[in-house]
């Protein structure tokens, strides 16, 4: 006859359950340099899920008289910085299914490949592009953040593993990027970064990082091709912190400095109370980041794709986002959609204001910034890709002509946007996926006398043609 | 939509018998249709590809011949596959081209699928690429706990792994890394040390030996290192790996470190080596498959059934050679599985396979409609933890795994008890605990369906939905999903809450009223509506919204009542679900997506469980003993030297 209990001893439901939070020492705060007298160009990607109410979305409108859309209507005071878009779309991401195709691909502008994860494809995001080209100007190359832990396992319905809903930001066509969704912890990480290592910890760490590196390079020749991405993946990441290291190992070679101080005892909380105290922390991180010049590239997640958090802390939200989302033309539905989309995009408005507060000179740090908000589908009903819901925030170092509705003809490529983007942040290339030319309109002509040189992409790493041939 | 036409109707009609199509393949597991024969696949690839695919100038280099022998099943599997994936998506013949009738193209790509799979199993069993695949957080967390010997959660610190293959965190090709993880690495490392050398037992654990009379620093320092690679590295480490560890002691000396902050610091580096981040296997540069070696299969080992290194005892059986031995292997699984470390593997297993991690996410329900949830954490921590220890017990108790669909017992608390609103016959003396007990006569509260956090996690956080219940058994049950919902098409209209109530014959009528919705919302919802009775936390309940619950329900034609009836249903496909169950542990065992090849592994081991009584352990042990647990493929190393040649700098 077996016992009641348990096989070994009973176990107890809180050692199992709950894991001390551990959290790291925070070093102390050194003595920071004055900001240098050009403004850096910062760029941020914020991604709403499962698309907008699209009447309720579209301004009246084009051109600078037009008229902000009751969606839009949390950015009535900063309408003169910002500049929405209409008629974009990714044309990669018109098959496969209702979002992960659209969702992961929303600053790539490739066809992500139908995997469960064993060929796992996308390309190079616009954001890495940006951040791959300054990575050495700041002591981070990007800041990936989010409020929603990466969504588990693989969607069988549709065949795609949930990396690829769960991740905006891929430093390749095989490397998403992983995000950061406890608050504290960006903070911590932004303060030891912005305060470097003193010399003698630098000095250790480059004798740990040779030793490692010096394991990783023996295994790369014993491995196979499969196993050979994993172990160049390590050699990335940490050749990324010998070189930073190394800057700060030679005073010389370290040319940053803070533009502003950290608090250190600003901390957030480690665990916000509610969905919108995470976001409007989150939103802080990014803030902050940016008028330290700590980093000059964040991307920030609202949700994964098929997000169905539930909206039911706002008035008159009864259900989750994505059940939502699927409205079906019903009224209270749509009316429901709309109001969520509206939060969204005033938790975007409290990002720009934050930004708008923060002096630079004569300028603001949102003057040197491009914060593009973008949802990968417009209608979410019916999965729609086309007319994207996009606005681009910020005057990035005044080269965006911001204050405009632009609208473009139905299906001209977001890439277009990206092209755009790179040029303000001073990253320019000469084509980013399908990509036809600038954004008409978005730009002032650069006043710039030594403008960077566009480059081009390696297509190895972007993965758009031969993933497209199969549409 | 009934007297819709035009274009878009068109549209619509096409992605819906995609959809339906795409699932009606999945569910031939159902019935295996009995058509076809590789002439009969020739004679359909004849009239509808040949046009297009023959001669010099085949459209996309694809010629017809090269799939017309019988023996292209195995040196053209990749071929067959692919052409049978783009049928079946409709995607050829394209366009404009005349299209086989769906049927006809169902029981091609069925036939097609079966054929593959007896022809990769001709030749035997295969083994997959043994595959490097970086610790996740939880085994990251875990290894640190045990390596160190410290008790300290580092999950935390880490992002969270995403999913793959089988739909499992461990799975080598979705565990990519980020800078993030880089400084992670780093700062944990330093964390973990710093907090095990201010513990006693962790300290002298660590310290293998001090310098003293007799014991030069030099040679105290080289013995710490040397032990603690070997257990960090889980494998014996050669000379020159002890001597450029310790060379990073002599270097911390140099520069003013005492003998135990250089020591702790080479330990360090220990911690962010590729070799102790990632479960590597030396390669088979062989011609043919070979097993792994003992101290590789120990982790395999360990990593499955507990999440973590290798113990002395297993690390010793390595060493000892015995490991080759399936008796013993038998032996030590058994071992293993009652260790209170497999609790892990239960919960990592359990949790992922039917999605019920996600309760504490995206499937929490409702603070404000279910606020005893919201405020109770003690129930919330038993409704998570029931399905992972009642399948622990399970394999303990070694009981058949069809306990899942139905059984005697469950695992009881006073406040499952509560939720019940029943007597369990609950040890008082431990009565805060969770137990093993026997459930009343006729209780509705057997196996995995009785359960509330899986009637949570099948539920919207707000109401319960019989689509997504019947959605959930199709896919983690059975391993059938269904097909989304096609595009542009309103999916089945529930009731909203408040709204007069229907029965489920009346919303059944809905979908009936539309073929398209039908063909799949007769197989999901009919599953759904007979667990109408568990509310969304699993309470049982006979009326909603004043009226009775009507828990009919309906599969393949036939009617059945309730849970019990469901059960039943399940009882009767328990082969589906025993292949179900054997694909996802594998695929977790593994830590990789399943091939074609392993599809033989899979039936050959269903066959072994179905055999021995459906046992649990048996299902284990088949795993361990399998061919690509214990074997890896041939890998010959000329790609890899010349890239790796060429690439280093």
């Amino acid at each position: 006859m077996p016992s009641n209990k348990l096989s070994r001893h009973a176990l107890s439901r809180r050692a199992v359950l709950r894991g001390a939070g551990v959290t790291l020492g925070l070093p102390w705060l050194e003595a920071m340099g004055a900001p240098s007298a050009a403004n850096p160009v910062r760029f941020a990607a914020l991604y709403m899920p499962n698309g907008v109410n699209v009447p309720m979305w579209t301004p009246k409108g084009t051109g600078r008289d037009y008229q902000l859309s009751p969606t839009l209507a949390p950015l009535a005071d900063l309408k003169n910085s910002v500049t929405v878009l209409s008629g974009l779309w990714n044309e990669g991401s018109k098959g496969g299914d209702g979002h992960y195709v659209k969702e992961a691909a929303i600053l790539t502008c490739a066809t992500i490949k139908k995997t469960q994860g064993a060929d796992l494809a996308n390309g190079i995001s616009a954001d890495q592009v940006a951040a791959q080209r300054v990575a050495s100007q700041t002591p981070l190359a990007s800041l990936e953040l989010g409020v929603t832990p990466v969504a588990i396992g693989v969607d069988a319905v549709v065949g795609y593993t949930r990396v690829y809903g769960s991740h905006i930001a891929w430093a390749n066509a095989t490397t998403p990027l992983a995000r950061e969704i406890n608050p504290r912890s960006v903070y911590e990480r932004l303060f030891r970064a912005a305060s470097g290592l003193n010399a003698d910890s630098a000095r250790m760490d480059a004798l740990l990082l040779d030793r490692v590196l010096g394991d990783a390079r023996a295994l790369r020749g014993t491995v196979g091709a499969a196993d050979r991405i994993r172990i160049d993946e390590y050699l990335s990441v940490m050749r990324s912190l010998e070189e930073r290291v190394a800057r700060a190992n030679a005073p010389a070679a370290r040319t940053w400095k803070a533009r502003a101080a950290m608090d250190p005892k600003a901390a957030p909380i480690e665990r916000p109370r509610d969905h919108q105290e995470h976001v409007r922390l989150m939103m802080d991180m990014i803030a902050l980041a940016f008028q330290t010049d700590t980093t000059r590239v964040a991307t920030f997640m609202f949700g994964n794709a098929v997000s169905n958090v539930s909206f039911r802390f706002l008035e008159g939200v009864s259900a989750g986002h994505h059940d939502v989302s699927h409205h079906q033309k019903d009224a209270d539905k749509l009316r429901q959609y709309q109001i969520i989309n509206q939060w969204h995009v005033e938790q975007y408005a409290y990002l720009l204001r934050r930004l708008a507060e923060m002096k630079e000179g004569e300028s603001t740090v949102l003057d040197n910034s491009m914060v593009l908000f973008a949802s990968a589908l417009s209608d979410g009903n019916s999965h729609n890709p086309h007319n994207l819901p996009l606005i681009l925030g910020g005057r990035g170092g005044g080269r965006i002509d911001a204050g405009q509705h632009l609208t473009y003809a139905e299906d001209s490529p977001m890439s277009n946007l990206y092209v755009s983007i790179l040029d303000a942040f001073g990253a320019p290339v000469e084509r980013f996926g399908d990509s036809t030319g600038h954004l008409p309109g978005l730009l002032r002509p650069s006043g710039s006398e030594s403008s960077p040189a566009a480059v081009r992409l390696n297509p190895a790493t972007r993965g758009v043609e031969s993933a497209r041939a199969a549409e | 939509m009934t007297n819709r036409s035009g274009g878009g109707h068109g549209k619509i009609v096409i992605a819906m018998r995609l959809a339906v199509f795409i699932w009606l393949f999945a569910v031939s597991l159902f019935a295996t249709p009995g058509w076809a024969s590789f002439d009969t696949a020739q004679a359909f690839l004849q009239k509808y590809c040949r046009a297009c695919h023959t001669g010099n100038a085949a459209v996309g280099g694809f010629r017809l011949d090269r799939v017309a022998a019988p023996e292209s099943l195995t040196a053209e599997a990749a071929k067959w596959a692919s052409l049978t994936r783009r049928v079946r998506n409709l995607e050829m013949p394209p366009k404009g081209a005349p299209a086989p009738p769906l049927d006809e193209s169902e029981a091609f790509a069925g036939w097609v699928d079966q054929a593959l799979r007896q022809a990769a199993c001709a030749n035997g069993i295969q083994p997959g690429p043994a595959r490097a695949r970086r610790l996740n957080r939880d085994e990251y967390s875990a290894t640190i706990r045990d390596l160190l010997d410290i008790h300290l959660d580092m999950a935390q610190s880490l992002p969270v792994d995403g999913g793959g293959g089988e739909g499992f965190d461990n799975a080598a090709e979705t565990l990519f890394l980020s800078p993030l993880h880089s400084e992670k690495y780093m700062d944990a490392a330093r964390f973990a040390l710093d907090f095990a050398a201010k513990e006693f037992k962790s300290r002298n654990k660590i310290l293998v030996a001090t310098p003293g009379p007799g014991m030069p620093e030099a040679e105290a320092a080289r013995r710490v290192i040397a032990a603690f690679l070997t257990r960090a590295f889980r494998s014996p480490v050669d000379n020159s790996t002890v001597t450029t560890y310790l060379a990073l002691y002599s270097k911390a000396r140099s520069a003013g470190r005492n003998f135990e902050e250089g020591v702790f610091f080479a330990l360090r580096a220990v911690l962010v080596s590729p070799r102790f981040l990632f479960l590597l296997t030396p390669p088979n540069t062989t011609a043919a498959m070979q097993p792994v070696d003992a101290y590789s299969l120990a982790s395999r080992l360990s990593y499955f059934l507990w999440g973590s290194m290798p113990d002395e005892f297993l690390f010793d059986a390595a060493a000892s050679g015995k490991l080759s031995d399936p008796a013993v292997l038998k032996v030590i699984t058994r071992r293993m599985l009652r260790n209170d470390r497999s609790l892990g593997f239960a919960q990592r297993f359990v949790e992922q396979w039917l999605a019920t991690r996600e309760l504490t996410s995206s499937k929490r329900p409702d603070a404000k409609l279910f606020p005893e949830f919201d405020r109770d954490e003690e129930l919330r921590s038993d409704i998570r933890m029931q399905p992972v220890l009642f399948f622990r017990e399970m394999l303990v108790r070694n009981l058949p795994v069809l306990s899942l669909i139905d059984s005697t017992h469950t695992i009881g608390t006073r406040n499952l008890a509560k939720l019940y609103e029943v007597q369990l016959p609950i040890n008082r003396a431990a009565a805060n605990q969770p137990q093993w007990v026997e459930l009343p006569p006729g209780s509705n509260r057997g196996g995995l369906m009785g359960m509330p956090a899986v009637m949570a996690v099948s539920s919207y956080p707000y109401r319960t939905s019989p689509v997504l219940r019947g959605a959930w058994i199709l896919e983690s049950m059975l391993g059938t999903p269904p097909p989304p919902p096609p595009p542009n098409v309103p999916a089945l209209e529930e009731p909203a809450a408040g709204a007069a109530p229907k029965t489920m014959k009346e919303r059944l009528a809905q979908h009936r009223s539309n073929a398209v919705c039908a063909s799949c919302h007769s197989r999901i919802d009919g599953l759904g509506f007979a667990l109408e009775n568990y509310d969304v936390l699993g309470r049982w309940r006979s009326e909603a919204g004043g009226k009775a619950i009507d828990n009919s329900g309906e599969l393949s034609g036939v009617t059945f009542q309730g849970p019990a009836g469901l059960r039943q249903v399940l009882l009767e496909r328990k082969d589906l679900f025993v292949h179900n169950l054997t694909t996802k542990m594998l695929g977790y065992a593994l830590g990789r997506g399943l091939t074609l090849s392993d599809s033989c592994t899979v039936d050959s081991i269903v066959e072994q469980v179905k055999n021995d009584g459906y046992r649990a352990q048996t299902l284990v042990e088949a795993i361990v003993l399998s061919v690509p647990f214990r074997y890896q493929a041939a890998q010959p190393l000329k790609s890899a030297v010349a890239a790796a040649s060429k690439g280093s700098h």
